[in-house]
């Protein structure tokens, strides 16, 4: 009875996968909260930084805003910076942004590429494009640091104006079911400008050194604190989305494992009745002689 | 009317708390900030930050950022800070000599840049600690 011992291993098999997507289920839900919970404790800084560079802004004038804040003229050439996870395993996460990807080469066919990100990184080679730098995302949270070293290639070609404009193409994160690819534009940084009228919640203010000075490395630091923002965004929707793609991989485990224990069950005991049929006839023919 | 300090940086919330007195660092020298200050927008350069309230006095050390006084309260944006008891003064004199050791190779730019603001913080931490951490160990010795 060679099939009911096949069925025996395919059970074994199914349990020992449902236990490796278990257990990454759960790693993926403690890692989105962990995420979670960073995305919320830097809000404030985001929050008092763009406040700062609005205020900022406000008081210089055009001629005088610093470079981040001008497109540069006669370049067309386009710089995007892809975010992707380094593992697998998150659903359709990647899929669509490599859709999200191809839609974005075919508009623009001057596209400048850096990546973060094993997964993406194959599929922007694969393009035949201009890759400048590729990074990698990492497992854990990402921390801080990882983002001198993009902010600084994206100076380099922004303010030497060899690039028109920076955007970002990364997973935006709606709810823990739903996840997204978005296009945004970084550089230039557009800052609404605000009413300053208001004496209450605009009191005179003194700069040191002048306003003027001040801005570029402002708004550098808003540049590093916005590409931050979105590599955490970016953690999360991989987290959440392995975590739902986990859960209904140990789901359908579960069905097939109860479905082969019927059959497992049902081949067992065709199998003690012919026995019994087999004894029983055994029986019967001794009894005749 | 008290001064209130709020010291953030990218990852928390490190300071919250009404002080009398704040000493920073900033581009063009050291300030010293009293309640009823004018209002003010300016860069702080790594170093040490002083609180003073009441008769105690705190330690921080900072990695550059930005300092903001409006209407008695000073929210402080800051790479990186963290109280003079809280450094590990092993931990930094090692990270010290990693970023000195990383910058004497002939590494690339990028990995320079980020050694040097290794270097940097390290050191800024090591000052900040060595001033304030044996006043402060004084007591638990005796």
């Amino acid at each position: 009875m060679a099939n009911i011992i096949t069925i025996k291993r395919r059970i074994q098999t199914a349990l020992n996968v449902s236990k490796t997507t278990r257990a990454m289920q759960m790693i993926a839900t403690s890692k989105l909260k962990r995420a979670q919970d960073a995305a919320i404790s830097g809000r404030p800084y985001v929050e008092k930084l763009m406040f700062l560079t609005q205020r900022l802004t406000n008081k210089l004038e055009e001629e005088e805003k610093s470079d981040y804040m001008k497109t540069p003229k006669d370049v067309t050439d386009a710089l995007l910076l892809v975010i992707s996870s380094d593992k697998g395993l998150c659903g359709g996460l990647i899929t669509n942004l490599v859709k999200e990807l191809l839609d974005q080469d075919t508009n623009n066919k001057d596209i400048k590429y850096i990546t973060v990100g094993k997964k993406i990184e194959g599929a922007v080679a694969r393009l035949g494009k201009e890759i400048i730098a590729s990074f990698n995302f990492g497992t854990t949270l990402p921390i801080f640091d990882m983002i001198y070293p993009i902010a600084k290639i994206i100076d380099d070609y922004f303010l030497n104006k060899k690039i028109a404009n920076v955007k970002i193409l990364y997973t935006h994160f709606s709810t823990v079911f739903y996840q997204s690819p978005k296009v945004e534009t970084i550089l230039p940084i557009k800052i609404q400008k605000a009413d300053e009228s208001n004496e209450e919640t605009f009191p005179f203010t003194i700069f040191e050194p002048s306003a003027k000075e001040i801005l570029p490395s402002l708004l550098r630091h808003y540049l590093e604190m916005v590409l931050y923002q979105y590599l955490l965004e970016s953690y999360l929707s991989e987290q959440a989305a392995r975590m739902i793609a986990m859960k209904s991989a140990t789901e359908n485990a579960k069905e097939i494992i109860d479905y082969l224990r019927l059959e497992y069950n049902k081949q067992r005991q065709e199998k003690i009745t012919n026995e019994i049929l087999d004894i029983g006839n055994g029986a019967s023919a001794f009894a005749y002689e | 009317m008290n001064l209130i300090l709020e010291i953030i940086t990218p990852e928390k919330i490190v300071y919250k708390n009404e002080i009398d007195e704040l000493i920073a660092p900033t581009a063009d020298g050291q300030i010293a900030i009293l309640p009823n200050h004018i209002g003010l927008l300016t860069k702080i350069i790594p170093g040490e930050l002083i609180i003073r309230k009441g008769n105690s006095q705190e330690a921080l050390a900072v990695t550059g950022g930005f300092l903001e006084v409006a209407k008695n309260h000073i929210s402080i944006l800051a790479d990186y800070a963290i109280r003079a008891e809280d450094i590990e003064v092993a931990k930094t004199q090692e990270a010290q000599k990693r970023a000195e050791k990383l910058m004497e190779e002939k590494v690339s730019d990028r990995d320079f840049r980020m050694a040097q603001a290794d270097l940097i913080r390290a050191i800024t931490e090591l000052k900040v600690a060595t001033k304030y951490k044996r006043r402060a160990s004084k007591p638990t010795e005796v």
